[in-house]
């Protein structure tokens, strides 16, 4: 191969993978930006009523900094004011107003990612006991974790978590200790107990609440005691004492000693909490990753452009893809087609047809062109006069398709607009003449050759993991340069050409014989 | 098995579209010599400076207006051709071989009135035949007699040889022989079959119809093989020279052989398609490469390229 030929394919193979890589690796994109991501929807519903002629209703909502990826946030319209509180780390949702007598429906939506590995990390200093532990209580605290000080953190964590969560082991600590210690669990409850006693082993630790990221509709949050082990979070149901590494499947809602709910004013009920899984695009959460950043390849991101813009986009740099398809169709395989890029003008018009109704209508209107074409021969008319007549008529066409199409209810018929009526006008100039020349065999093929082409590239536009790769990875299109760079010095045989010498090959495999 | 296929061609020798595109017209023809072939009235016009015969030029029509003024002009002649000066593939050539008092009649026996001659004209001149789709311009020009040679083995029409020529060296040739199917038209996609023909003895070999090999015409079922073709060394001649003419490395020399005027050549293509190799059962590629194996001594002149090309092309 030539050597400037092969500088140049190096170099666009290059040049895209040196971005790429540098996104992935500094700007944190994502290496497969199609990969499903657990995304989910909560929506949050409440009964809230006045008091004393007021309300005033808070209840913790999702924060970005629990480890919570906010994709989108929706409230419906109420009676009611609606703000968004921040307190300390936790954010509340907050109606406020005057509901009248019957009270309001609130409700909260918010379409969230909780990403695994993100750890908040805690206060380097630790925080007092939990209230309601007196001198006393906290010298037992402290004499019941001594033995385990010697420890790292984690397995610290995890052996008095299972020591002290059901009954502790008569052989290692005193039965008065133990009957002490329960009487205190059962006045401070199992969860400040047990952070008490982190507390005493020098660890800091906090209580959580929140929900479960399962499917599923609750009136009541969840809660659990996470402990800092120095790099992560540890959590531990404090029931059981059981341990858990990453909290990918709790979604906190009020982390320290914060409530969930509270109601200054007001009253709340019939609260219910419902988690779904969404199949939420990944458009949304490349969007939300890249809109805040102020990175220049992020400001210079096709993320950044209004949404109307975006939709041309997405479509548009799929194109040089299914004129790649196009090169390796006509050069590699040998397929015939009606010119070279009609096919993939047809495959975007599908887009809005369909597929099936795409080919079906393009059929027709061929159909229908060609036999008016035919009688038209008697006609005597000139090339560009003629040609306009055609071009009337499958206007003409689409007209009656679209107004069928309403009165059918069938959306795809009047989207036929789109099609692209110069292209089919000269498709069908271009049929009749081959009908014409090289008779109906050949016509017939090229108008299959061309259907499956505009099929095949429609494939690929409409893919919807394809077009977000190109769309967060725009640099890819040089990859696709270079394809088509490589398929333009392919010199070998098409793989049609095997078929239509294959008795020259015949020949020779005789004259061996 | 796609890769055997692909193996077994690549033995055989075969030529292909890519390779014939990329590595001998992009190569051999500089595209500011396209226009000497694209342009049949420039041809011809070429033709006559090097002393290659052509059918007789009457007439060339330019513009809309001229159409009508050719009735004069034609009234005493019986016989033409209209053919479009940039056509390709022998697509709006239409051939008159008699006057009668409805009208004129077409080599197929139908009739064509004054104003279908005029629609046709016209047709030519707004471009639909021409290679880019421009104005283009009509030729009217004698009609050719083809000799007896090949009648047992043509369905009316002209049969036309063609011959490959590279580099100024002949190194394939075939006969295109009308058929039933082809209306009488020497076009192979249109059904007409293609005989090759030896280099070095002026011979037909096999003969191919669409992609299967035949031993006999279809329609009058003489055997097309075996066949030696009358005036091969003027032939080779005539297409060795259509280099030295136009400069062009790659070419198709189209000619066809007259009863009174012996062999002229109908025109030339820059583009030569690749059926050639089906016809003579022969790969085109491992002749190119003899031909750029020669010690430059052989591209002296037209006639030692002949010379080498009868030495070396001959089926054994």
């Amino acid at each position: 191969m030539n050597r400037y030929v092969t500088a140049l394919v190096i170099l666009l193979l290059v040049l895209p993978v040196t971005l790429i890589a540098y996104r992935v690796i500094s700007l944190d994109y994502p290496l497969m930006p199609a990969a499903p991501e657990k995304v989910w929807q909560l929506s949050l519903k409440a009964h809230v009523a006045d008091t004393n002629g007021k309300t005033r209703a808070l209840i913790a909502i999702p924060s970005q900094k629990h480890g919570t990826t906010l994709i989108e946030e929706k409230l419906t319209e109420g009676p009611l004011d609606f703000g968004i509180q921040a307190e300390n780390r936790n954010r509340y949702a907050m109606w406020s107003g005057t509901s009248g007598p019957k009270g309001a429906e609130v409700s909260y939506i918010a379409t969230l990612m909780v990403r695994s590995s993100y750890s908040p990390p805690a206060p380097s200093e630790l925080g007092p006991y939990p209230e309601g532990l007196d001198d006393s209580g906290q010298k037992l605290a402290e004499k019941l974790v001594s033995n385990t000080l010697r420890l790292p953190p984690t397995a610290r964590a995890m052996t008095i978590a299972s020591a002290f969560s059901g009954a502790p082991d008569i052989y290692v600590y005193s039965p008065e200790d133990i009957e002490r210690w329960a009487a205190i669990k059962k006045r401070i409850g199992a969860a400040n107990a047990l952070s008490a006693l982190f507390r005493a082993a020098g660890m800091h630790a906090l209580t959580a609440q929140g929900l479960a990221l399962e499917e599923n509709i609750t009136s009541e949050t969840i809660s659990w005691i996470e402990v800092w082990t120095g790099g992560s979070w540890l959590v531990i149901e404090p029931e059981t004492g059981m341990a858990t590494q990453r909290p990918s499947n709790l979604l906190p809602l009020a982390r320290g000693k914060a409530s969930v709910v509270s109601s200054p004013n007001g009253t709340i009920s019939d609260l219910r909490w419902s988690l779904s899984r969404e199949v939420i695009t990944q458009w949304g959460v490349q969007h939300e990753r890249i809109k805040s950043s102020e990175r220049f390849l992020n400001r210079w991101s096709l993320f950044r452009l209004p949404a109307k813009f975006q939709d041309t986009f997405r479509i548009l740099i799929l194109v040089p893809l299914g004129a790649l398809i196009i090169c390796i169709l006509r050069n590699i395989i040998g397929l015939p087609t009606f010119g070279i890029f009609m096919p993939v003008l047809m495959a975007l018009a599908f887009r809005n047809t369909g597929l099936l109704y795409g080919i079906g209508i393009f059929a027709a209107v061929l159909l229908i062109g060609y036999a008016v074409r035919n009688s038209m021969d008697k006609l005597r008319l000139l090339l560009v006069p003629r040609l306009s007549v055609i071009l009337t008529l499958v206007v003409g066409c689409f007209i009656i398709f679209a107004l069928v199409g309403n009165e059918l209810g069938l959306r795809e018929f009047m989207a036929v607009g789109l099609l692209p009526f110069v292209i089919l006008t000269l498709t069908i100039e271009r049929f009749h003449i081959i009908l014409e020349e090289q008779g109906a065999r050949e016509g017939l093929r090229t108008a299959a050759g061309s259907v499956a082409v505009a099929a095949g590239a429609y494939g690929i536009i409409q893919f919807d993991p394809l077009q977000i790769t190109f769309f967060v990875y725009p640099e890819l299109l040089l990859v696709v340069m270079a394809g088509q760079i490589l398929i333009g010095r392919y010199t070998g045989y098409r793989m049609m050409e095997l078929l239509r010498f294959r008795q020259l090959g015949n020949n020779n495999a005789d004259k061996g014989v | 098995m796609l890769i055997k296929a692909y193996k077994t061609l690549a033995g055989a020798g075969a030529l292909g579209i890519n390779s014939r595109n990329s590595e001998y017209i992009m190569r051999c023809n500089p595209r500011s010599l396209f226009p000497l072939v694209d342009n049949k009235a420039m041809t011809k016009q070429l033709a006559v400076k090097y002393n290659i015969p052509t059918p007789e030029l009457y007439h060339v029509i330019e513009h809309h207006g001229d159409i009508s003024r050719i009735e004069k002009t034609m009234e005493n002649r019986n016989e033409f051709v209209v053919k479009p000066a940039r056509g390709a593939g022998g697509q709006g050539i239409i051939l008159i071989k008699d006057r009668t008092a409805e009208g004129l009649v077409t080599s197929s026996d139908r009739l064509l009135s004054t104003a279908g001659l005029h629609f046709h004209i016209s047709e030519i001149l707004s471009g639909i035949y021409s290679l880019s789709g421009l104005d283009d311009a009509a030729i009217i020009e004698a009609l050719i007699h083809p000799d007896s040679v090949f009648a047992s083995v043509s369905y009316s029409g002209v049969p036309d040889i063609r011959i490959v020529v590279y580099r100024g060296v002949p190194v394939i040739s075939m006969v295109r022989l009308p058929t039933k199917a082809s209306d009488g038209k020497a076009n192979l996609h249109r059904g007409a079959i293609a005989a090759g023909i030896d280099i070095s003895r002026g011979v037909t070999l096999s003969a191919v119809h669409h992609s299967s090999v035949v031993t006999r015409h279809p329609d009058t079922g003489n055997c097309v093989s075996g066949i030696e073709v009358p005036f091969w060394k003027e032939m080779l001649l005539i297409a060795a020279k259509a280099f030295d003419m136009t400069g062009l490395g790659y070419i198709g020399v189209d000619m066809v052989i007259d009863r009174s005027q012996g062999p002229v050549m109908l025109e030339l293509n820059a583009r030569p398609g690749l059926g050639i190799q089906l016809a003579n059962q022969a790969g085109l590629r491992t002749r190119l490469n003899s031909v750029d194996k020669t010690p430059p001594d052989i591209f002296a002149d037209p006639q030692t390229r002949i010379e080498w090309a009868m030495r070396t092309f001959g089926k054994e």
